[in-house]
């Protein structure tokens, strides 16, 4: 009986029909696809993009040099070098993020007591030559201050969670 | 011994022991804080509370005398319960700063809080707030918000370090520790403070935010900078020291290091050490490659040996040198054929050469002085050149022990002194053969008949009477009389001193090798060396060229020097005959690790790495061999000495140079010997002089080398420098002699030795005996001046 039916079915190409029925059917269907770069997907308050040091509303750099995400970076992107400042506060001298390493894991945000290093929406960078995407505290601190209005959005609607 | 159950552990443990001891004996922990095994009970922190069976109420472990059939539950629900309420309590007042705090990560607080602590607080009033004092340039004090009132600190500065420097004022929560209004905290084992503050309390100034504790690798080494070869940990960042810690050994240092071995790293990491060979060019300094210095050195050094004799080449190293550099040193020498090597710089009695037969040493374990009732100390400013020997010293006294102390300058030892003969310099003899004579009338022996002469005085009849008293008395020497003019005189006596009291009798080493030297065979004198079958003379080889010591080496000078880790200036018995010297010589070869004075008489600079950057080996006073590893690869193109020494054998083509590694050195020396049986004090063939009462020969010199100007490395540690202790030294004199001179206390005067005079400032001190005045040595400030004995001019200026 089986034998019989398989005859049939290959003889009316019925799974040729099957399948495109359902090319067909999304042949016709609403399309998805997003038009990146003019269209972009919603992100959550949680996306882990690129980094940025996040400043005081006075303008102090969070950062206390406690090199907490530098040990917790499980791939070793991070590199920081600390003194005590001339008012006796400790600072970092170097903070450097090697993007090329970072898996974007966000341990670093997550270790951080001040909220100093955090990561941002922004996910659209690029390097042109070797080097580009080794991020200096110069860099990251003028990413958090281009971003600042976003990055305390987002962790604002985190902080219920957390 | 009693039983004692814990956790259902049965324990046997000692009558009088508490529940803290009972518990490590048992393998428990219990939390504490103010507990240490080293320290007096406080029972202040109450984190050790356990459940006692039938006791009413959690009782503090380490307070708690344990008793036969006892019944302990540490972890028990009401423990646990009465320890997480201690910590909360605790955490009330403490800010909780860990991020920025540098004690983070090695914290006691922050380990019981993971085990004990709450995830939030209920306490949401405010937190109290203690201001910062400043103490001094070691200890930071910047947070003294987390303290938490263990007191460790307090009792450390009280029992151990023997002075009460810090003190708890006020009561309850305007409880703080401070020190005496204005005064920093200036005991020269201040840093074991850092080590035992539980909290981040008291941190060190110089590591502070430096480093976090686990970045840190930590490497084992062995203090350079005194004779107790103190275990270190050393730790590293990116190849460099960052701070210095001690290692527990209980038969060394226990768990303290001095400070001098804490801070001195920071003299490792300044600008002014050497990074590549210099040579000297038409009299301007030129950087050259290795190669091209070593070629230099072997050139002039063959050039010399050709013209005028290898006699006329002498080599100098201090006893700060490990075992290798000043083996391969004498092995060197040796082999150009000359028997000019010396490692005892600022020794001047150099009669026992060739007399003593082994090295001399501290004559018992360094543990063991502990253990003495009778100690009679000769020459010695005992806290600043023996820190932590001092402070087994004060726990002997403390038990019971009487010290007695025979000396030309009176310092506070921080301990009770039963007796004390503060004499001038040349009355040192006198007063050890009045002993002598009167230790003889105690024990109704015939007093030797060069001491018949003597009148005994009372202060010498009372240490008499002290010593023989006792049942395990110890006669030690100390650097000052080590360098006495007359030192093997003074041992002499000393020797039969003990001998007639059943004493050990005994040298306090100046530095890591000075036993290390004579097993080295860095000495100039042969027939009694230690290691004699192994030098090699291409001339002789059975017989070992013998040469003259550092200080004939200097009187009559050479034409050729060498010079490991020597400033000439600084580390010498007589600095001004040593310049001398120096600027005479055709030839200088300076191996340091500094850019330091050579540059203006040596020819030659070539870099050598300090002890943290070298393989080698320590023999401590006690004739224990430590070596250790390099814990940092050499700064620039420094190289360890040994290998310097080697291939500059090589150049020279001098057999037996052939070693690869710093243990091949160390084992062509010490295989198949056993250090203790090279280990002497006694001297054979020098007959006890008969003593006179010294004739007035003018002021005489006291010359203390300050605890922060021993050696290279320390005299460059910031830190250090900043201390009470290493201010630029002043004249000390009694009274009556600045009377005479009719200067205040705090005035300027001339100060005159040689040829040359320099200007001090004079301080009255009326312990000094009359006729002495008290001129630090080895400080820039009187590097001018002539020997550290003899006759010095003070005027008023």
């Amino acid at each position: 009986m089986e034998k019989i039916t398989n005859f049939f079915k290959t003889f009316l190409l019925y799974e040729l029909v099957k399948g495109m029925a359902l090319t067909g059917r999304y042949f016709f269907a609403r399309k998805i696809t997003v038009q990146y770069p003019e269209e972009k997907t919603p992100l959550g308050f949680r996306f882990r993009g690129l980094h940025a040091k996040r400043r005081y509303a006075n303008g102090e750099e969070r950062c206390i040099g406690c090199k907490l995400c530098e040990a917790v970076c499980p791939a070793l992107a991070i590199k920081i070098e600390i003194a005590e400042r001339e008012d006796g506060t400790r600072r970092t001298t170097q903070y450097d993020i090697d993007l090329y390493k970072c898996i974007f894991c966000g341990f670093c945000e997550e270790s951080c007591p001040v909220d100093a290093i955090v990561e941002t929406r922004m996910f659209e960078y690029y390097g042109d030559k070797p080097g580009d995407l080794y991020y200096t505290k110069q860099m990251l601190l003028a990413m958090g201050d281009k971003y600042e209005e976003q990055i305390a959005k987002d962790r604002l609607a985190d902080a219920k969670y957390r | 011994m009693i039983n004692v159950e814990i956790d259902g552990k049965l324990v046997e443990t000692e009558n009088g022991s508490t529940v803290m001891d009972a518990a490590h004996k048992a393998g428990i922990h219990i939390p504490h804080f103010c507990y240490h095994k080293k320290l007096s009970i406080a029972a202040n922190c109450r984190m050790c509370l356990v459940e006692v069976e039938k006791a009413p109420k959690p009782l503090p472990a380490c307070a708690t005398p344990a008793t036969d059939g006892m019944k302990v539950h540490t972890h028990s629900e009401l423990a646990v319960k009465a320890q997480k309420g201690v910590m909360e309590f605790l955490l009330i007042n403490h800010p909780l700063d860990c991020p920025i705090c540098d004690q983070g990560g090695e914290c006691m607080l922050q380990d019981v809080a993971m085990g004990y602590g709450a995830t939030a607080s209920r306490y949401s009033e405010e937190k109290r707030i203690v201001m910062q004092k400043n103490i001094g340039a070691l200890i930071s004090t910047m947070e003294m918000s987390r303290c938490i009132q263990c007191t460790r600190c307090v009792r450390f500065g009280q029992e151990i370090a023997g002075m009460m420097e810090l003190g708890m004022a006020f009561r309850g929560e305007h409880a703080e520790i401070m020190s005496f209004v204005d005064s920093s905290v200036d005991s020269e084992l201040a840093g074991n403070m850092i080590d035992l503050c539980p909290v981040g309390a008291l941190t060190s100034k110089p590591f502070r935010y430096t480093a976090r504790n686990w970045e840190l690798s930590r490497r084992k080494s062995v203090s350079p900078h005194d004779g107790l070869g103190s275990n270190l940990a050393v730790h590293v960042k990116n190849n460099k020291v960052m701070r210095v810690t001690p290692i527990e050994n209980e038969d060394i240092n226990e768990c303290w290091i001095s400070d001098r071995d804490r801070f001195s790293y920071e003299g490792l990491n300044v600008p002014e050490r050497l990074t590549k060979p210099m040579l000297k060019q038409g009299g301007k300094w030129l950087e050259v490659e290795w190669p091209a210095a070593l070629e230099y050195v072997a050139h002039g050094l063959s050039q010399i040996v050709n013209e005028h004799g290898a006699a006329q080449i002498a080599a100098l190293a201090t006893p700060q040198s490990t075992l290798e550099e000043l083996y391969l040193l004498q092995k060197f020498m040796r082999g150009l054929g000359s028997g000019n090597v010396d490692f005892r710089l600022r020794q001047s009695d150099f009669s026992a050469d060739g007399k003593q037969v082994n090295a001399p040493w501290l004559g018992m374990k360094i543990a063991e002085i502990n253990t003495r009732d009778r100690l009679l100390i000769v020459g010695s400013f005992l806290r600043k050149d023996h820190p932590l020997l001092a402070q087994r010293v004060r726990q002997a006294v403390k038990h019971g022990a009487q010290a007695n102390i025979v000396h030309s300058s009176n310092d506070d030892l921080l301990m009770p002194v039963a007796n004390k003969a503060i004499v001038a310099p040349n009355e040192l003899l006198n007063v050890l053969a009045q002993i002598l004579k009167a230790l003889a009338v105690e024990k109704k022996a015939t007093p030797d008949a060069s001491v018949q002469g003597v009148e005994v005085g009372s202060a010498a009849a009372a240490i008499a009477k002290s010593l023989a008293s006792g049942e395990r008395a110890a006669v030690l020497l100390g650097n000052f009389a080590q360098q006495h003019p007359q030192a093997v005189q003074l041992a002499l006596l000393a020797e039969r001193i003990s001998a007639l009291c059943g004493a050990q009798f005994g040298y306090l080493g100046e530095a890591a090798n000075t036993v290390g030297g004579y097993l080295a065979g860095a000495v100039p004198y042969g027939n009694g060396a230690l290691f004699i079958e192994k030098r090699i003379s291409p001339r002789r080889p059975k017989d070992v060229v013998q040469g003259m010591n550092a200080a004939q080496m200097l009187a009559s000078p050479r034409k050729a020097y060498l010079l490991l880790n020597v400033e000439p200036e600084l580390d010498m018995h007589d600095p001004q005959q040593a310049m001398t010297a120096m600027r005479a010589a055709d030839m200088v070869v300076a191996l340091s690790a500094y850019k330091h004075h050579a540059t203006d008489y040596a020819d030659v600079l070539l870099p050598i790495a300090p002890f943290t950057e070298t393989s080698g080996t320590f023999v401590s006073s006690e004739g224990r061999a430590q070596s250790f590893k390099g814990t940092v690869k050499p700064l620039g193109e420094a190289r360890p000495a040994w290998k310097v020494l080697r291939v500059l054998g090589n150049l020279l083509d001098i057999q037996g140079f052939e070693y690869d590694t710093s243990e091949e050195v160390r084992d062509a020396m010490l295989s198949g010997h056993n250090v203790a049986d090279k280990l002497n004090n006694h001297v054979e063939g020098v007959a006890i002089q008969a003593v006179m009462s010294a004739s007035d020969a003018g002021m005489q010199r006291v010359a203390n080398v300050p605890i922060y100007s021993t050696d290279a490395v320390v005299r460059r540690a910031a830190s250090l420098q900043k201390t009470s202790d290493a201010s630029t030294p002043c004249v000390k004199m009694h009274g009556n002699e600045l009377r005479k001179l009719g200067v205040q206390s705090g005035g300027a005067v001339k100060v005159s030795q040689g040829r040359a005079t320099v200007r001090l400032e004079v301080q009255a001190d009326d312990t000094m005996p009359a006729g002495t005045a008290r001129v630090a040595a080895g400080h820039p400030a009187t590097a001018e001046l002539g020997a550290m004995f003899g006759t010095i001019t003070v005027e008023r200026a």
